[in-house]
């Protein structure tokens, strides 16, 4: 859906970890999407904002994981990145050891269906990870930033703090400026379209595709998700598909070696 | 998603989540849309012996009413030959516009955002038989979520309706195929009829519901058959799909086959935040079909409209949703009319009007707003009329002004006349898509877009 932000907010400022914060947060979110959409109607004849599907309960029940086969669907780009510390890393130093589930966001987006839903759905996501002994250490959430000019290290280390869970490997990633962002992006097929002012100055609002992408141990996608595609219920039962498959494999690899 | 508004076009992506949303006219939910003034017509166009070069063709045509080309072809390119030209589809980001070739089974995919007046053929896939296994016929190119996928209308065996579909990532590579459930292997779908015939056609997905609808036609060797001669070939006759299937959308795997009989072709699904339901048209039976979950999330097939005469073929081709999930366009290709049905019960669907489009009509795409109405002529190469009674177009592209109650020509194109070919498919392109303002070049990554 939209992702547009006209301006900058203040500086964040970092929040208290708390499940009151992120839900409170959400709380916020929805009656905004619900008064903006009330306030618009009697004026301007805008349609409410409806949220996507994967903010509600999912109208069926998710494929057993491993019952299906998510085909690959080419290698996952490598690149460099800053981590939320802001140390210089390469995308592959996150994705490839275990099963990743990889989103394309920035913190000031104001789409409620956009990078505000994957930050949604990836929280619901770690908490039915973790909430499993044989998933909690066994997957890892990636929460990239394309905004580089606002998304610091600092910045993106706050946005994180206030859905991270304690012990989850929730990682949250920048990057130095275009030069490093723009070759991840268009290998992800993630493309933006930045906005420029009159004297070709970027004005740090954008549009983009909403896609969050599965990637696995050998470090190819094995699925895409969009806004109407995006629960978290059908992505925590891919992510267990793929540690199904890793220890079918394994099992079969150590057959084979006796 | 995007969503951007400028002065040509706004563009509103997810309508999944909107509860009025349609589509310009009935593509994919996982697509980005133009909601407003579209600036061009993308027309996959079939090559017509003597005609111009003779080869399929894309044609641009600009429809942006304050553009001085407005009305105008104002790009072709030519494809090398001929390849049953037939149907075409955007990606989920509308960077790529898919179009194939029924009987050479080649996809060739355009680049429509780096100048979306002129797009330029980014890639071909000339192994779609060999990736998939046998499947011939490259259909529906259907965006997912960063992919493409594609229905087959038949096989590389006996060139009969039994078929699969394929899906491939949004830059044309090749990710899996499935072949459509047969009696010999239902893959554990539920018949719920008397056929599993595995013929392809059509592809729509309910996403909210996990379910993707696909419908059934005939094989390559009825397609690429003389009309008068197959009509007259009582076992020909035999070979045309008689079926609906429901799938798992999350895993693709078939769930339950529906009988449908008389080819259905075009599913369209409702777009309303709890309809449960999709509209076809039997081409054999002249009859409107509903596709709907039941109170007990059964998925079921009903007969509830006649569409003209059947006695007569009228033939009903292609179909288009309103907006609102409140109409539905129907063209009959055999008597060139279009109909427009009343469908606010989609269970008892109602004709408040006709309209003769030209001696023969298949296409029909609308604006998101419903006030623009396209219409193509073509609908196969071997199937298609060579003459026209006195008044009536035989080749061409229309466009009608709809407001509420009557259509008003707007504009006219005779393919024939200007050297294109038979014009099937449209598809919409709009500057805004790409950062554009109007006919002006499109951003880029890093690129401040030109003013």
């Amino acid at each position: 859906m939209a992702a547009r932000q006209r301006s900058h907010p203040p500086a964040l400022a970092r929040p208290p970890r708390t499940d009151h914060y992120v839900r409170g947060t959400l709380l916020l979110l929805l009656v905004w999407a619900w008064s903006a959409a009330a306030l618009c109607a009697p004026h301007e004849h805008k349609q409410p904002v409806v949220l996507a599907p994967g903010y509600a309960p999912l109208e069926f029940t998710a494929p057993e994981p491993g019952s299906y086969g998510l085909p690959p669907m080419g290698a996952a780009a490598d690149g460099d990145v800053l981590d939320s510390s802001g140390n210089e890393a390469r995308l592959h130093d996150f994705i490839g050891d275990k099963p990743t589930v990889l989103s394309f966001i920035f913190t000031t987006c104001d789409d409620v269906n956009g990078c505000p839903l994957a930050t949604y759905v990836m929280r619901s996501v770690q908490d039915a990870l973790q909430a499993d002994p044989l998933t909690a250490n066994k997957a890892r959430l990636v929460s990239f930033s394309f905004d580089p000019l606002f998304d610091t290290p600092d910045v993106i280390d706050a946005y994180g703090s206030q859905f991270r869970a304690q012990d989850f490997d929730w990682q949250f990633l920048t990057t130095e400026g275009a030069a490093t962002l723009d070759p991840i992006l268009s290998a992800y097929d993630q493309w933006v379209i930045r906005d420029y002012d009159a004297n070709g100055d970027y004005m740090g609002t954008m549009s983009h595709i909403l896609r969050v992408f599965l990637i696995d141990e050998s470090r190819q996608i094995r699925n895409i998700y969009s806004t109407s595609f995006l629960h978290a219920n059908t992505v925590a039962n891919d992510v267990r598909s793929l540690l199904i498959e890793a220890q079918k494999n394994a099992n079969t690899a150590a057959k084979t070696s006796r | 998603m995007i969503l951007r508004a400028f002065l040509s076009a706004a563009i509103a992506l997810a309508l999944i989540v909107q509860p009025t949303a349609a589509d310009e006219t009935c593509m994919s939910p996982y697509m980005a849309k133009i909601v407003g003034q579209e600036d061009y017509v993308y027309i996959w166009t079939l090559g017509l012996e003597g005609v111009g070069d003779g080869e399929d063709k894309l044609v641009t045509v600009d429809v942006n009413p304050d553009s001085e080309t407005y009305g105008t072809v104002i790009h072709s390119i030519s494809m090398g030959g001929r390849h049953e030209a037939h149907h075409s589809g955007l990606t989920d980001d509308r960077r790529y516009l898919w179009a194939s070739g029924l009987d050479t089974s080649k996809i060739f995919i355009f680049d429509v955002h780096s100048d979306p007046a002129a797009p330029k053929l980014h890639r071909t896939i000339d192994d779609f038989v060999e990736k998939t296994g046998g499947v011939v016929g490259p259909h529906t190119n259907y965006a997912l979520p960063g992919r493409m996928l594609v229905t087959g209308l038949s096989n590389n065996r006996d060139h009969g309706g039994r078929t699969g579909m394929a899906e491939y990532t949004n830059g044309g590579d090749f990710i899996t195929s499935v072949w459509m459930p047969t009696d010999d292997n239902l893959q554990g779908a539920v018949k719920a009829g008397s056929f599993a015939d595995g013929y392809g056609y059509d592809a729509r997905a309910l996403p909210r519901r996990n379910v993707l609808v696909t419908s059934s036609f005939t094989g390559w060797n009825n397609y690429m058959m003389n009309l008068g001669k197959m009509m007259g070939d009582a076992e020909a006759m035999k070979r045309f799909g008689n079926t609906v299937v429901i799938w798992d959308l999350h895993t693709r795997t078939p769930k339950k086959i529906l009988d449908v009989p008389g080819a259905p072709l075009e599913i369209r699904c409702a777009w309303g935040s709890r309809s449960n339901y999709c509209f076809t048209t039997t081409a054999l039976t002249s009859k409107v079909w509903l596709i709907y979950e039941d109170d007990a999330g059964e998925w079921q097939a009903k007969a509830v409209a006649d569409i003209g005469d059947a006695s007569k073929i009228p033939l009903p081709v292609d179909i288009s949703i309103s907006a609102d999930d409140n109409h539905l366009w129907i063209n009959t290709w055999n008597d060139g009319l279009v109909r427009l049905y009343d469908i606010s019960d989609p269970f008892a669907p109602t004709q408040v009007m006709e309209k003769q489009i030209g001696e023969q009509v298949n296409m029909v795409s609308q604006s998101w707003d419903g006030e623009r109405v396209y219409f193509t002529s073509s609908l196969l190469a071997s199937w298609d009329k060579t003459t026209a009674s006195e008044g009536n177009d035989l080749q061409y592209f229309k466009l009608y002004n709809w407001d509420g109650e009557s259509l008003t020509p707007e504009f006219n194109l005779d393919f024939i006349e200007l050297g294109l070919g038979a014009p099937h498919q449209m598809r919409f392109g709009a500057h805004a898509l790409y950062g554009g303002t109007s006919a002006q070049s499109p951003s880029g990554l890093g690129t401040p877009p030109a003013h």
